[in-house]
């Protein structure tokens, strides 16, 4: 709870803000350091597609960045972002996309400005409200990465490096986990745990590593038979030295295409389970909500039409560019190119 | 496989029987056929046609306490008493199975007894529990069978722990069943006396004239023995049968022929039913026409209602639109296209005949404060500002279309004491909340020290409205520069919380009316109803309101006890426990052939008055469902000619 407590707190999630993208720009550069990587993203560089999705991927990071950090002002705490579209006025209701006067059932008052998307039951501009969803689709997408992906590393290199018991005990444990129906245990774990984004993090995180470790497990079997592997054991080197300097270098590719088209999945999912109403909390954009709240929306009339497209749109955007950058990833780093 | 010459032949019969099928199978009448086609005495057989949002929960009546339940019970099992159809302003009892309202009698030693004589000759519904399957008479017994019920802790009847207070030896016989962990039917409630075959006495410990209003609800209402041994018995003789709760056997105009679970409830006409006729005044003047020529006629006024189970609320317009449900409430979904922004009907509806008819329930919504949370529950001035900041007609604009009124005071209209010209003290007033949260010590939100103040709103989560609910709420609070933290909760844990106090401010509360009494709201802000046992959640204390509750609680209506009342509502309003949201208030439709014949929201239907003009019905039926056959034609014609090019291209190959 005292932990709870504290990721309430204004600095605190900032700081976090702060240290996911300082986390993400050291591991891109830690990595442009390697050969085999330097070597693909050359490769990448003349992929127009993969790059394409790339800058879309860094618009939607950046927007989600300015979401993630609050600042103080007389009104109490702001995201930067809600800073920046300030001049954007609050309505009282519905109204439809560049409309003068709100969509009311009684009579229709002129509107306080113009609005590019509409605005939602309670006069929110819509296309404001679609781009701070972007820090819940991130911050689901990054904290359960950090959870799930050590997870399945570990486990699949240590199922796949000591074979027998070790291997028997790890693939009984995520033959189980797979057994039970997703979207089942995401609940079941939400309702225990409770909502929010922290929650829906392990509880996807939990739920990912399964795939990730069974990944990871089978190219360390076959890794494991290399002769690099057999030198490093006949010069003594520990078990440890081996998996950490010889095997994980070698997975790592494996590692890196996986969390992107993942994080796609991952996106969804906070989609899927804010639509079921267990996800993001009440004052947490979220396009999941969106869609779930455009349920009622679509079948009134006039029809709503503008949740709906513009929180789908801004999804559907993201998990193709990142579907995208995947394959064109997968593609720079295929040794038979 | 079929040999080749075949298989043209035959995909040709199978797009011929394809279109057949589709022209024949094109009625959309959703309904099966009723259960007879002439009535007995050869008239054609009326059916209404009504919707439900979901199965009920329990037909006992003695457990029965929600609305949807009480749909399907209300014309199934009658009560001692009844509310007069027409009278909503105030409400007025009426004798249904009683001969005549019960006598009071005042005792030496100053207890009460009300004396009630059954009418003659009423027969229970006929059903395989008795011999013979035949109804057997209802007489004094069956009504002390549902008293002793109400006492058995195995029933767990809602209305025990008021009842119990009042009615003589019913919490000794509900702590001897409890002790010996089964009910003694054998013995009698000590006040509760068959003085004959059609009269028995209810002895009260103190003045408690709402009795009256108890005996008009279905906790009082009789019931046969041999139904509950036949239902809920051991011996069930081989055969299955529902439980007693799923099987009601009453004394209603209707009985209940099929329930087919999460799709419809069919009622039947009962062939014996004489106790009530059709009231011969209590309407306006100006529906004379209307309404004159149905007065003393006997009752039920149609042979079976159908009512389907639909959970959402879009077939529900489209059905009623075709002409398939007599009757709809108006939703949001289908608000703007059938009410115009005058509040009137849209002149489509209107040139069809569809009438609109305005209902207020006798209820109160509101937000709880917890009077005992160190921040809110000793802050008056931090009360007083945040019921100013509620802006409770925007509520009601965005999440109930306007419909509702927006509650002023805690009475709600056709109850004693209401006061039609009183506004709430501290009801939305954004430049008055915030001066007022300044004198609370927080000025601009903010405490001595600079920090803002925060808050914790306990609401309901899950669905998308309640969220979108939560967030106007939170954004009410916040216009003061205060900070609001919203934590959703499953419903029974809001309860639990609510019940414990440990909370600050819960959204979503409210109360409606179980009879039309003040008393009935008042008891909510009692210090002696604190949780678990009672229902005061706010855990509001206050000495004066105690006092003044502890006497207009057992008087009768009179002057002096409308004077208590306002009292009452001035400390209530002063003190602000609550922050008052609305009376809720609905819009329903009723087709020309189905007139509205009674407009107390009380009866939950009234479908024993209800009628149905069957010609007009099936004419105006057939005029809206006009189909135009080309679409199918065109349809199959397009269907047999790519089956043919198929067929031709495979021959080919």
């Amino acid at each position: 709870m005292a932990i709870m407590k504290l990721l309430d707190q204004m600095w605190v999630q900032n700081l976090c803000a702060i240290l996911g993208f300082a986390l993400l720009g050291a591991m891109v550069w830690s990595l442009s350091r390697s050969e085999r990587w330097t070597a693909a993203w050359k490769r990448l560089r003349r992929d127009r597609i993969g790059l394409c999705s790339l800058g879309v991927i860094l618009l939607y990071l950046v927007v989600g960045g300015l979401e993630s950090v609050s600042v103080n002002t007389d009104s109490g705490g702001r995201t930067l972002l809600q800073t920046f579209t300030k001049f954007v006025p609050q309505e009282r209701s519905y109204a439809a996309p560049l409309a003068a006067t709100s969509l009311s059932v009684s009579d229709p008052k002129p509107l306080l400005g113009r609005h590019l998307l509409g605005t939602d039951a309670l006069g929110r501009d819509t296309l404001v409200q679609t781009l701070r969803a972007t820090r819940s689709a991130l911050w689901i997408g990054g904290l359960t990465s950090l959870i799930y992906i050590p997870l399945g590393i570990l486990l699949g290199m240590l199922s796949g490096y000591y074979r027998g018991w070790v291997d028997d005990a790890i693939q009984y444990l995520y033959s189980t986990i797979a057994a039970v129906p997703e979207i089942l245990m995401l609940v079941a774990i939400l309702l225990v745990l409770g909502k929010g984004l922290g929650t829906m993090a392990i509880a996807l995180g939990i739920t990912g590593w399964v795939g990730m470790a069974r990944l990871i497990r089978g190219e360390t079997l076959r890794q494991v038979e290399r002769p690099y592997v057999a030198a490093a054991r006949a010069m003594g080197q520990s078990d440890w030295k081996i998996l950490t300097n010889h095997l994980l270098p070698n997975v790592m590719h494996l590692v890196l295409i996986k969390f992107v088209l993942g994080f796609s999945g991952l996106v969804l999912a906070e989609a899927v389970l804010s639509y079921l109403g267990v996800g993001a909390p009440v004052g947490t954009a979220s396009w999941g909500a969106m869609i779930d709240a455009s349920r009622s929306e679509l079948s009134r009339e006039p029809l709503i039409w503008w949740n709906l497209t513009s929180a789908s749109g801004a999804l559907f955007i993201l998990v193709l560019a990142l579907n995208l950058l995947g394959d064109s990833m997968r593609w720079a780093f295929d040794p038979k190119n | 496989m079929i040999p080749r010459p075949f298989r043209r032949r035959f995909a040709l019969l199978a797009a011929v029987f394809l279109c057949v099928g589709l022209i024949a199978g094109c009625s959309n009448n959703p309904f099966p056929a009723p259960l007879e086609t002439t009535a007995e005495d050869g008239s054609p057989w009326k059916v209404r046609y009504g919707a439900i949002a979901e199965d009920p929960q329990t037909l006992d009546p003695q457990v029965m306490y929600d609305a949807v339940s009480r749909r399907v019970l209300e014309p199934v099992q009658e009560c001692l008493l009844e509310y007069q159809p027409f009278k909503t302003d105030p409400y007025e009892l009426t004798p249904c199975l009683l001969r005549s309202l019960p006598e009071r009698v005042e005792r030496a030693d100053g207890g009460i007894i009300y004396r009630c004589t059954l009418k003659e000759g009423i027969l229970f519904h006929d059903d395989p529990c008795f011999p013979g399957g035949r109804g057997r008479e209802v007489v004094a017994e069956d009504v002390q069978f549902a008293f002793q019920r109400i006492a058995d802790p195995k029933v767990e009847c809602p209305g025990l722990s008021t009842l119990q207070d009042y009615v003589e030896g019913m919490a000794e016989s509900y702590e001897a069943a409890r002790k010996t962990d089964s009910f003694d039917y054998s013995k009698p409630i000590s006040g509760f006396r068959v003085t004959g075959k059609y009269t028995f006495e209810i002895q009260l410990k103190a003045a408690y004239p709402q009795i009256l209003y108890w005996l008009a609800m279905h906790f009082t209402a009789p019931v046969a023995r041999e139904a509950v041994t036949y239902y809920d018995g051991k011996s069930r003789d081989g055969i299955a049968r529902d439980l007693f709760r799923f099987h009601p056997v009453g004394t209603g105009p209707f009985q209940i022929s099929e329930w087919k679970r999460n799709t419809r409830i069919r009622l039947r006409r009962n062939p014996h039913y004489r106790t009530t006729v059709f009231p011969e005044s209590g309407w306006e003047p100006s529906r004379d026409a209307e309404l004159k020529p149905l007065a003393g006629k006997a009752l039920p006024l149609v042979d079976e209602v159908c009512m389907t189970i639909f959970k959402e609320t879009i077939p529900v317009f489209l059905l009623f639109r075709q002409g398939y449900l007599d009757t709809m409430g108006v939703g949001k979904d289908a608000f703007s296209s059938l009410i115009t922004p005058s509040r009137e009907l849209s002149a489509k509806y209107k040139e069809r005949g569809v009438s609109l008819h305005r209902e207020t329930q006798p209820s109160t919504y509101f937000l709880v404060f917890n009077m005992e949370d160190p921040v809110v529950g000793s802050n008056r001035k931090l009360r007083q500002a945040l019921s100013a900041a509620f802006n409770a007609q925007e509520h009601l604009n965005i999440f109930f279309n306007s419909v509702p009124i927006v509650a002023e005071q805690l009475l709600p209209p056709g109850i004693a004491g209401y006061r039609k010209d009183f506004r709430n003290p501290y009801g939305y007033n954004l430049e008055k909340a915030k001066a007022l949260l300044a004198e609370a010590g927080y000025p601009n939100g903010k405490d001595s020290k600079g920090n803002v103040l925060e808050l914790t709103l306990d609401t309901t989560g899950g669905s998308a409205n309640e969220r979108v609910m939560a967030e106007f709420e939170q954004r009410q609070f916040e216009q003061l520069g205060i900070k609001v933290k919203v934590v959703e909760n499953p419903f029974a844990r809001l309860l639990e919380k609510l019940d414990k106090g440990s909370f600050q401010i819960s959204g979503g509360s409210g109360w409606g009316a179980d009879y039309p009494d003040p008393e009935n709201f008042f008891f909510l802000y009692y210090s002696k109803n604190f949780p678990p046992a009672g229902k005061n959640h706010t855990r509001y204390k206050n000495p004066e309101f105690d006092r003044l509750f502890e006497t207009m609680a057992t008087m009768e209506n009179s002057p002096e006890r409308e004077v208590m009342a306002r009292k009452m509502n001035d400390l209530l309003s002063e003190d602000v426990p609550h922050i008052l949201t609305l009376h809720r208030s609905t819009f329903s439709l009723t087709q020309p052939w189905a007139p509205q014949t009674q407009d107390n929201p009380l009866l939950e239907g009234g479908l024993k008055y209800a009628v149905v003009d069957y010609e007009l019905r099936e004419r105006l039926r057939k005029d809206w469902n006009h189909k135009p056959l080309w679409p199918l034609g065109l349809a199959a014609a397009a269907v047999a000619a790519l089956a043919a090019t198929l067929v031709r291209a495979r021959s080919k190959q």
